[in-house]
């Protein structure tokens, strides 16, 4: 489904990602996981064409993509839900639920896409004609998860979705994601709570200054120490 | 103390004004919010279509309609020609008054050049008349440009609010990466924009002809009147603009009757400095 190979993105001299490689199986769930400062965020953006890279590539179902505008990439079916949510704040709910299927392959879908989303957040449906500016963080984070679906995608990157939110809330906003999950969709989950993503991944990246440090199935990196000690922390 | 007629066609006198005020304003305030771009060109556009109208249905004598269906194409591709100038050129929201100031400076000279500094008129029988309803009369052309510009903030405002491309370019203003994302196209958006306001002032310049007296230096006078507007109605705002165009009208016009003409510009700024301390988050 996704491939990467080689990856370098900076910032002017900086280098935020050096000689990332990693690929996601049609249908997999892989998590990213990695300190604050790590440069995953820059690894979503770039692959959301949101920021040029430098060399390397990346590929969407064997298609190299890594010179493409986003509204070009959009159209391959990759939805992003970002860090912090990004919503239109000065925008209803349904209105942001609705720029998600802007791209003409997914607007046709749009009433059943819509009904499909109020029927997993029901708060939204309740809420569709508020700002969402004015929504709390954790029904800000449904509408984001809902945005990204409106857009019928093959590919989802998730990017911090448990940031600032309480337990509660977290536990569900995990719950939706294996459910879009289970629902077939490919998925690039990026989170600094690596106990939560190794819970539900199905294969596991490591990612400190730049670079994948380590990778493999969740079970074998809960078993190399130097990894527990450092990401997972104690009591993990 | 005035007479209720007085007051009364003052009342209509302004309210005719205002709506012209938001015909001037409505790509000036979309231009500004959505692209950041404070076009001060906007009433050279105005004026430059005006005196076209002025030669082509005064002088050679076509149909003001026919008029418009030259000028709006062509004034929307000057809208996106001037677009892709500043954006190949990345000029900021501040340097654009310099640039589009310059722009305006370069009209009013080409205006004075080929048709003097002299104030013309057009005579034609277009739209010629008036209504009289309760001793109040109604100009024919004061009327339909009245009804034109109601009709096209209207239009605007609905179709911000209920077409693909309004909820795209609203989305674009708050966040254009994630827009991007998720198929916006940012940059063909700005460029309808910029064209859309470019259009607006082809029809703008068209009444500005059949309604009033021409001179070059009038691209300045609107400037202070119509910014005014456009900052009370809240910018990007179609029925802001609209409403505060007729407010700023009808108060100058008001103040006109009760003490002396030359009182009329105190108005919209005394309005504009006032609001502005009471509700500084207008803006």
């Amino acid at each position: 489904m996704l491939k990467i190979e080689n990856l370098h993105v900076g910032y002017g001299d900086a280098t935020a990602l050096s000689d990332v490689s990693l690929h996601l199986d049609k249908g997999e769930l892989a998590c990213m996981i990695g300190p604050n400062g790590a440069g995953k965020t820059t690894l979503v953006n770039a692959i959301a064409r949101l920021l040029p890279i430098r060399s390397g590539s990346i590929a969407i179902e064997g298609r190299d993509v890594s010179r493409l505008t986003p509204q070009e990439l959009c159209d391959y079916g990759v939805a992003i839900i970002p860090e912090g949510r990004r919503l239109f704040t000065s925008m209803t709910v349904e209105e942001n639920l609705e720029i998600g299927c802007y791209r003409p392959a997914a607007r046709g879908l749009k009433q059943q896409s819509l009904a499909r989303i109020y029927e997993m957040f029901p708060v939204l449906g309740e809420r569709r004609w508020q700002l969402a500016g004015t929504l709390s963080g954790g029904q800000q984070q449904m509408v984001a998860i809902g945005r990204a679906l409106m857009a019928q995608p093959k590919l989802l990157l998730i990017d911090e979705p448990s940031l600032g939110l309480a337990p509660v809330i977290i536990k569900q906003v995990f719950e939706t994601i294996s459910a879009i999950h289970a629902s077939g969709v490919s998925i690039l989950l990026i989170e600094q709570n690596a106990s939560k993503a190794l819970a539900v991944a199905q294969r596991a990246y490591v990612l400190d200054c730049g670079s994948i440090i380590a990778q493999g199935t969740p079970q074998e990196l809960r078993q190399r120490s130097e990894i527990d000690a450092a990401y997972f922390g104690a009591g993990n | 103390m005035i007479s209720a007629t007085l007051l009364g066609q003052s009342v209509l006198s302004g309210f005719f004004a205002g709506c012209l005020y938001a015909l001037l304003g409505l790509g000036l305030t979309l231009t500004w919010r959505y692209l950041k771009v404070i076009n001060l060109a906007h009433f050279a556009f105005v004026l430059i279509a005006a005196y076209l109208t002025f030669q082509l249905v005064g002088k050679n004598g076509l149909n003001p309609l026919l008029v418009a269906v030259i000028l709006i194409p062509v004034f929307f591709l000057a809208g996106v020609a001037q677009q892709a100038l500043i954006e190949h050129y990345k000029v900021n929201e501040f340097a654009s008054i310099i640039l589009t100031f310059g722009f305006a400076m370069i009209a009013e000279a080409g205006l004075q050049w080929i048709w003097s500094a002299d104030y013309q008129k057009l005579e034609a029988h277009y739209m010629r008349g008036s209504l009289q309803v309760a001793g109040l009369f109604l100009p024919i052309s004061d009327i339909v440009m009245s009804l034109v510009a109601i009709s096209l903030c209207v239009m605007v405002w609905a179709a911000m609010r209920y077409t693909w491309l309004g909820k795209a370019l609203r989305a674009s203003l708050d966040n254009p990466g994630i827009a991007a994302a998720f198929g916006v196209p940012n940059r063909k958006l700005s460029y309808l924009v910029a064209g859309a306001s470019g259009a607006s002032t082809a029809i703008g310049g068209i009444f500005v002809a059949l309604l009033s007296t021409l001179a070059p230096s009038q691209i300045f006078s609107w400037l202070g009147v119509v910014f005014a507007a456009a900052l009370l109605g809240g910018l990007g705002s179609p029925i802001g603009i609209l409403a505060a165009g007729i407010l700023l009208g009808v108060s100058e016009h008001v103040t006109m009757a009760i003490t002396a003409p030359s009182w009329a510009p105190v108005v919209p700024f005394t309005l504009l400095m006032v609001i502005l301390l009471l509700w500084p988050e207008r803006i």
